[in-house]
């Protein structure tokens, strides 16, 4: 009984943070319509921020703690003002989204630059010793954190409902438009509210540092089980918020002191999609219903970029003629692996485009497609005796059944709620990779797994891999590039921009939404496969989380809906580190900060603006030879 | 067999307090074309949206060739042949004129997903004809110089006739549209009249919701009037012309809008 007490006692502690996280969400959600996945990264900056101040510079911890959540905020302020806000009234919500999820990365590769790998620990603000309660021990800590939570909340609570400024910030939520012509600044209190809810989770993560292990990747354990609490709660309800945060923190922990803590998280995964079958407004629906029929204003869609005619034709043979040819200039091994991962990595790609760049649905699970992919044939191959293709074979189709069950729950729901789910959809793959030790090989990851093998024909060397990949890929493009420019391609296209129109002309939505993600998921299995094989070696961190936002800024910078152009991004944060080796510690960083720069200033990424260019030079000619096209 | 194409029975819808359409019944005959016209707010759109189940009718119930819609998904009743199109044109940025018109032959296609790809013969086939099609339809409007133009730059006139042309490749038996001629101006006006009027003489029925009153007296067989959610009048262009409440309706909301 006392432990079953201490354990619910720790999950509203952890429940608290959740909560708090939570908050930030519904803040920002409520004014802005946007789930705003950096949120995280603020709790784990407030947290370092705190430990360097303490540690470093010898402030007393109360004053780190204050200095902290004061720069997180400004930092905040400053990401809201120079990015975030601006981009509002520009971009579709999908593109917030991934934005966002640039945000968090450019954050998580800052907190690698400055701190590093490795975990830190911050000291408890009173003192270590426990007290006894009852018969029920408790850290001091715990108080700290109870007390920060409850004064969010009344805090939270009384600028909302009691204060102007709060009554400013509704108005913004509930209709944009007429606060705008009440003469209230709806960037400013954008802006407000999304530095706010940094200053929130920065303070959620100071009080929560003394009982977590920080690292510079934790920020998207709060992204994560935050969202997950604002889901279970209802997005937009600062109540469904809190309570959704609880009850998370005492279910997780309850799972995890009595089962594992495997099991917690697949739990929370599990909790999630129940809550979006079951009733996908949350518990307390924020009772904001908008008109749908009516069109929001104009949000500028990356164009879907297509080059036609003898001169695609002839620079496609050009590209692949280029391709086969590379090897002869006899790059370093180091470069010609990196050749075949960027190979492998645009297999997954162009299922990425098709999901994302064409039907419009972000996903960030990709890679734990990789992960189901690159297990099962590893695993089916080294221990079975099966042979490499019948292994890869097997992932896809087991990736695809995963994609079915993962659609099955997100059909109804609108992008923000699919991107999500893939995420943490992701996050559980990573999970069994890590927990289930004696299938997987845990965290040390699987060895010994054979090479790739049609046949008798083995390819055990990155220049043999190479040619299959070439091969393989010209395939791919050629079967998609028939899809894309045909009803299937249009469909898809029609359902990224406007679902209703779509189903007004007969499109079944969820019916094309399920096949572009089976497609994506099917590719991303035998990239992993093929990743596998590659490098006879396969381990959780090949294939986890941050591989899956990798693989969106490559997409994004390379362009979306281009097919070929995610190739270009590939290459640029493949080879590039390779090529320079210093930038290797920047690459997070440098994945993030693109990722962000190619979603606010290239829509269309590179291949798009290359393109164009080409367009207009082609258009520019056709009318100077024969005036009679007009123009 | 010249049953009614569309009976619209009773329907009713309230928006919190508001009753946007209130008890209204109406026939659309089959091959004539029908006027839906009311004043700003009178609920013409929302009869649409109840037509096509955007929404659900609180009361009520809309026929179609003697099937009854409700429950329906919008997609099903535009598989069967009701299509619509939108106040706000909708047409799918990111994509070309030609593209655009492409979609709404969607049903039309044979050859699935998996042929498209392997570049089959059948579905080489069915794109050139769709596309020929398409172009002709474009010619129409006078929009087949545009043809590889990225939809959203067209011109607001062009896109509203644009989705017109998108509606007629789904082949539809009954075509629903939102003021097709708000926005355009005077020439495109007339290029709308003419392809209405080749709608009509292919045997497709038409409803239309339209302020425009020349447009409406010009092609119109039928006039159906709604006033504040509830069904005024309907009959004859003529005899609405002359009908005092429907006068009233209108001069009472004109003298504020006539300038605007
Ligand atoms: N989804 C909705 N939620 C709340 N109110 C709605 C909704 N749709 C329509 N209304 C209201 O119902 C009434 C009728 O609207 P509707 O759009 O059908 O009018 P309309 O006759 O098409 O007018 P207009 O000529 O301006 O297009 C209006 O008062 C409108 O505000
Ligand atoms: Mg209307």
């Amino acid at each position: 009984m006392d432990q079953f007490i201490q354990i619910v006692i720790g999950g509203l502690l952890q429940g608290s943070v959740f909560a708090i996280v939570a908050l930030g969400y519904s803040l920002v959600y409520r004014v802005t319509g946007i789930i705003n996945l950096s949120q995280g990264a603020f709790c784990i900056l407030g947290a370092l921020l705190t430990y360097s101040l303490d540690q470093t510079f010898g402030w007393p911890v109360a004053l780190a703690a204050v200095g902290a959540a004061a720069m997180t905020a400004l930092v905040g302020l400053a990401i809201g003002a120079a990015v975030f806000v601006p981009a509002l009234s520009r971009l579709p919500i999908s593109s917030m989204l991934i934005l966002s999820a640039g945000l968090l990365t450019l954050m998580e590769g800052l907190a690698l630059v400055v701190w590093g790998s490795q975990p830190y620990a911050l000291p408890s603000f009173s003192g270590e010793a426990p007290i006894e309660f009852f018969g029920v021990r408790m850290t001091t800590q715990g108080f700290w954190i109870a007390g920060t939570a409850a004064l969010i909340i009344f805090g939270l609570w009384y600028l909302l409902m009691k204060s102007a400024a709060g009554k400013a910030l509704r108005a913004c939520a509930e209709n944009p438009l007429a606060a705008r012509l009440m003469g209230i600044d709806v960037p400013r209190v954008t802006l407000a509210s999304f530095a706010l809810a940094a200053f929130i989770g920065g303070l959620g993560g100071i009080v929560v540092g003394p009982i977590t292990s920080l690292q510079f990747d934790t920020g998207r354990f709060f992204t994560i089980f935050g969202f997950i609490a604002v889901a279970i709660g209802g997005l937009g309800s600062f109540l469904g918020a809190v309570v959704g945060g609880l009850l998370l923190g005492v279910v997780l922990q309850l799972a995890a002191g009595y089962v594992s803590s495997l099991f917690a998280n697949s739990l929370a995964f599990g909790l999630l999609l129940v809550v979006l079958l079951w009733r996908p407004n949350g518990l307390f629906a924020s009772g904001l219903a908008r008109r749908t029929d009516v069109r929001e204003e104009q949000r500028i869609y990356p164009p879907i970029v297509r080059l036609q005619g003898r001169g695609a034709l002839i620079l496609g043979v050009v590209a692949v003629l280029a391709a086969i040819a590379l090897p002869a200039l006899e790059p370093s091994a180091s470069v010609m692996s990196s050749l075949v991962i960027t190979c492998i990595l645009f297999v997954a790609l162009l299922g990425l485009d098709i999901v994302m760049g064409y039907a419009g649905q972000v996903s960030l699970g990709q890679a734990g497609f990789m992960a189901i992919g690159g297990y099962a044939a590893a695993l089916l191959a080294t221990n079975y005796g099966w042979s490499p293709l019948a292994g890869c074979a097997a992932g896809m189709l087991l990736s695809v059944a995963c994609a079915a069950l993962l659609s099955l729950f997100t059909m109804r729901l609108r992008g923000n709620y699919l991107a999500l789910a893939t995420l943490a959809f992701g996050l559980l793959v990573d999970s069994f990779a890590v927990g289930l030790t004696e299938v997987t090989g845990g965290p040390s990851g699987l060895t010994g797994i054979p090479s790739f093998a049609l046949g008798p024909l083995v390819f055990d060397t990155s220049i043999k891999m190479y040619y299959l990949l070439i091969a393989l890929i010209v395939v791919l493009v050629l079967l998609l590039l028939g899809g894309v420019r045909s009803a299937f391609g249009r469909a898809l296209q029609a359902v990224r921009t406007d679902q209703t129109a779509a189903g007004a002309l007969g499109i079944n939505v969820a019916r094309y939404k399920l096949i572009a993600l089976c497609i994506s998921a099917a590719l991303a299995s035998l990239a992993g496969s093929l990743y596998a094989f590659y490098f006879h070696f396969l381990s959780p961190d090949m294939v986890g989380t941050p591989r899956s936002l990798e693989l969106l800024a490559m997409l994004v910078l390379g362009g979306e809906g281009t097919l070929l152009g995610p190739l270009l991004g590939a290459a640029l944060l493949t080879l590039l580190p390779t090529i320079i080796q210093p930038l290797a510690a920047y690459k997070t960083l440098a994945t993030g900060a693109l990722l962000v720069l190619a979603v606010r200033y290239l829509p269309g990424g590179i291949f798009g603006a290359a393109a164009e260019r080409l367009r207009r030079l082609f258009a520019a000619r056709g009318t100077s030879s024969s005036k009679a096209e007009g123009r | 067999m010249s049953a009614a194409a569309l009976e619209v029975v009773d329907l009713c819808k309230t928006f919190g307090g508001l009753r946007a359409v209130d008890s209204v019944s109406f026939n659309v005959p089959s091959g004539s074309l029908t006027a839906l016209i009311g004043p700003n707010g009178a609920g013409k759109t929302t009869v649409f949206n109840l037509i096509t189940n955007f929404f659900r009718p609180d009361t009520g119930e809309v026929r179609y060739f003697g099937a009854s819609l409700t429950g329906l998904e919008p997609g099903r009743i535009a598989a069967l042949g009701l299509v619509r199109t939108f106040q706000s044109a909708r047409i799918f940025p990111g994509m070309t004129t030609l593209e655009n018109a492409l979609v709404g032959a969607h049903l039309q296609v044979r050859a699935g997903p998996l042929r498209q790809m392997f570049w089959s013969g059948q579905s080489r086939r069915e794109e050139r004809a769709l596309i020929r099609r398409a172009e002709a339809l474009l010619e129409l409007v006078g929009l087949s110089a545009e043809r590889q133009v990225p939809a959203t730059e067209l011109p607001m006139g062009a896109q509203k006739l644009l989705e017109v042309v998108r509606a007629l490749m789904a082949r539809p038996r009954l075509l629903l549209l939102d003021e097709p001629a708000a926005g355009l101006n005077d020439s495109e006006t007339a290029e709308l009249a003419a392809l209405l009027r080749a709608v009509r003489a292919n045997n497709i029925t038409v409803a239309v919701v339209e302020h425009n009153m020349s447009l409406v007296m010009g092609v119109a067989d039928q006039v159906v009037v709604l006033d504040a959610g509830k069904l005024l009048a309907s009959g004859t262009p003529a005899q609405m012309q002359s009908d005092a409440r429907v006068i009233e309706a209108y001069i009472g909301q004109d003298e504020g809008a006539a300038d605007a």
